[in-house]
Order: structure tokens, then C-alpha cells, then sequence
């Protein structure tokens, strides 16, 4: 068991480990969906699906173990309700919960400003909740459905393990491969966006040297 | 022997520091970062819990309004019950430490310089963005962090409800983002 204050240090040394990272890799989660989304582009996408195909495999494999610590509460509909709420806040500020940390230390006064309205808006949900008690704080939380309060219980891999008779790391591998096959897609259609692209590029070439032939011979007749 | 040893650690100090310099001059490949970061996680999954960053940016929300209003902020049940504020709170120093990694980043690579939003037109929809994103992640109780790389490997239940949720907003904002870029 380690006391706050190393707890602390740890979080430190591994956020600092982490925007130092981001910061040299131009990594942003908004990136990573916005971009697949608008541009079709994915350099974002494929670290984001590495890193959890890395993850699902690690979490996985100490669950099966029964070591690390999972997080634990209740989901629901507020939990899809409110990672909408976040999708459309992040495209807008055109930064997520990482990325407004990074850019700011990087000197980004508007990424600074979409952390403190960040802030705002949790004050402003706490005053929502405190006067509607909706959805159930995770003290009232009981792991079961709870459908008056629109909660779906919990569950995870090791639930998951538990109640099929097999390891986590079943689960996991099943996830990973799915995870892959995202990626192995996604590498397929960079490889037909180059094909395309150098296609384009030929047949562009291809239509100057035409055109600067046609004007040579324009000359030679005149 | 002394010479030789002395000579080889002259010639391993510059390299080295070349080396380290290489790293503030180049792109980081996000797939090798995000890799790296990945193994950290799993780490630090193993003796604390897996990376987040709204728990963190919750409390700070809290420490800062209970500086302005003080222990008035406690006859609000969400902050009595849900988030008791304290300093203490490891997930608070997660988000500090991206903070003091990116600022160590930039300034390094000589890419530290104050950047400022043009158009009113941003700032306001930066605005509207933040204010989503803080009001989202308390009313799901997790962000797109614990999503992806907590909830997600984790094959929590919520996790697959919540990146059904950001994949709609991320799909909804970039329309209307479109639409917004267009009529400019």
C-alpha cells in the first residue's frame, strides 16, 4: 500500500513521462477521431489503437492474475450521454482532456482557456447534480441493473472471467484481435489513398507533358 | 589505464548529449510514443489504477471553488459525496506532470512561444467546447482518457458505451464544425 504522498509522485513522474511524449509526438486524442472522421486521415487513429491493443493485453493479463486495480462504479445512459457531450465540447475546442494539458504547456493561450471552461462546466454539472441527485453518486452504486435510474450495473473483464469460468486474458486477446483488425483495415485503406494519390499524380504528370509537347509543336508550326 | 578511461567517457558525454538533443529536434513517431506510454500505464494500472485525467481536473474544480467560497462549497451534495476535496488526490498530479512534460518538450525543442486564438469566432467555440467537455465528463462520470485507455482495455462495460458516445459527439461536432468552417 503506498502512502498519498508517493501515490502523488508517481501520478507526477508519469503525467510529465507522458506530455513530454505528447508533446514530441504532436499526439491528440481529438486528432484521432476528428481526423479519421473530416480528413480520413489516421496517423492519430493507429498510435491510439497500438497503445490499447498494448493495454487490453496488459490489463487483461493482470486481472487474470487478480492484480491491478480496475476501475470500479456503475454505468449507464449518462455515461453515453455524457461522452457525447464530450465528443462535440472536444471537436469544438479542438482539444480533449490531454491535449489542452500539452498545448498549454506549450504556450497555447486557447487551449488554456478550454481547460478553464473545462472547470466551469464541472462546477456547473455539480450544481446540476447536487439539485437533482441524477445520476446515482457511486456510494449508492450496487453493481446491479438499476433501470428507475437509468444505470446498467457493472462489469468487466474479470465479472466477465468470473462468471464464464475462464481467465481475463481470453477476453482480452478476443478484444486485441478485433483491435488489429481495425488497424490492419485501416493500414489497407492508407495503402489504396497512396495507390489513388500516386495514380492522380501520374496522370497529372502525364497531362503537363502532353500539354508542353502540344505547345512545342504549336511553335515549331508557327 | 586511466587515460583510456578518461578518454572514453569524454567521447561518451557528447554523444550522449547528441542524442538526447536528436530527440528534441525530431517528430516523435505518436505510435512509439503512444506504445511507450501504454507500458507506463499498465504500470502504473498494477500499483495505483489505470491513467485518467477528468478525476484529476474534478478536484482541482473543487480546490479552486473551495478557495473562493470556502466550506460553503460543502452544502452542495455532489462535492460532499461525490468528490470530498482534497489535495491529496494522485490524479490531480497526472495532469500537473502532462503539464511540466510538455512545457520541458516545448522549451527543449525551442517550440515554447505564446500562441493566441485570432477570431472571436474561436475563442467562443472554445468556450462552448470547454463547457461541453467539463459538463460531459462529470455527467459520465469518466473522460476520454478513462475511456480509451482505462475502460476500454479493462472491457468495462462502460467503455463501450462511453466510446459509442464520443464517436457520436466526435461525429456530430465534426459536422457542425464543417458547417461552421463552410459558411466562414
Amino acid at each position: 500500500m503506498m502512502t498519498p504522498v508517493a501515490e502523488c509522485f508517481v501520478a507526477f513522474l508519469f503525467g510529465s513521462v507522458a506530455g513530454l511524449l505528447m508533446q514530441r509526438s504532436r499526439f491528440c486524442n481529438t486528432a484521432a477521431l476528428r481526423d479519421a472522421i473530416m480528413f480520413k486521415t489516421y496517423r492519430n487513429t493507429k498510435a491510439m489503437l497500438v497503445a490499447m491493443m498494448i493495454l487490453t493485453i496488459g490489463f487483461t493479463g493482470f486481472m487474470s492474475l487478480g492484480a491491478g486495480h480496475p476501475l470500479q462504479f456503475d454505468v449507464g445512459l449518462n455515461t453515453f450521454a455524457g461522452l457525447f457531450l464530450f465528443g462535440i465540447g472536444m471537436v469544438f475546442a479542438g482539444a480533449c482532456t490531454v491535449s489542452t494539458w500539452v498545448k498549454t504547456g506549450e504556450g497555447n493561450l486557447g487551449a488554456l482557456w478550454a481547460l478553464i471552461f473545462t472547470f466551469v462546466g464541472m462546477f456547473l454539472f455539480s450544481l446540476v447534480w447536487s439539485a437533482s441527485w441524477w445520476p446515482p453518486a457511486p456510494q449508492t452504486m450496487t453493481g446491479q441493473i438499476n433501470a428507475p435510474a437509468l444505470q446498467l450495473g457493472f462489469a468487466n473483464a474479470q465479472t466477465l472471467g468470473e462468471k464464464f469460468g475462464v481467465p481475463a486474458i481470453v477476453f482480452g486477446l478476443v478484444q486485441t484481435v478485433v483491435l488489429f483488425g481495425l488497424y490492419r483495415g485501416i493500414l489497407k485503406r492508407e495503402r489504396a489513398q497512396h495507390a489513388e494519390h500516386e495514380k492522380h499524380e501520374r496522370e497529372h504528370a502525364r497531362k503537363k507533358a502532353e500539354k508542353a509537347a502540344k505547345a512545342a509543336a504549336a511553335n515549331q508550326t508557327a | 589505464m586511466l587515460p583510456q578511461a578518461k578518454r572514453a567517457a569524454v567521447s561518451f558525454v557528447p554523444q550522449q548529449r547528441g542524442g538526447v538533443m536528436e530527440f528534441f529536434k525530431k517528430t516523435l513517431d505518436p505510435i512509439i510514443a503512444l506504445a511507450a506510454i501504454a507500458v507506463l500505464d499498465i504500470f502504473m494500472f498494477l500499483i495505483m489504477g489505470a491513467w485518467t485525467v477528468g478525476g484529476g481536473e474534478t478536484m482541482m474544480t473543487g480546490l479552486i471553488a473551495k478557495g473562493m467560497i470556502g466550506d460553503e462549497l460543502e452544502r452542495l451534495p455532489f462535492w460532499s459525496i461525490v468528490f470530498p476535496v482534497h489535495g491529496d488526490y494522485w490524479k490531480i498530479y497526472i495532469s500537473l506532470g502532462m503539464l511540466f512534460g510538455a512545457f520541458v518538450g516545448a522549451v527543449l525543442s525551442k517550440e515554447f512561444y505564446l500562441r493566441v486564438p485570432r477570431h472571436l469566432s474561436e475563442w467562443l467555440l472554445i468556450t462552448i467546447g470547454g463547457l461541453l467537455m467539463g459538463f460531459g465528463i462529470r455527467l459520465a462520470y469518466i473522460c476520454n482518457v478513462s475511456t480509451f485507455f482505462g475502460l476500454m482495455p479493462e472491457m468495462n462495460m462502460g467503455g463501450y458505451l462511453a466510446m459509442s458516445g464520443i464517436l457520436a459527439g466526435a461525429w456530430v461536432g465534426s459536422l457542425i464544425y464543417k458547417k461552421l468552417l463552410e459558411a466562414e
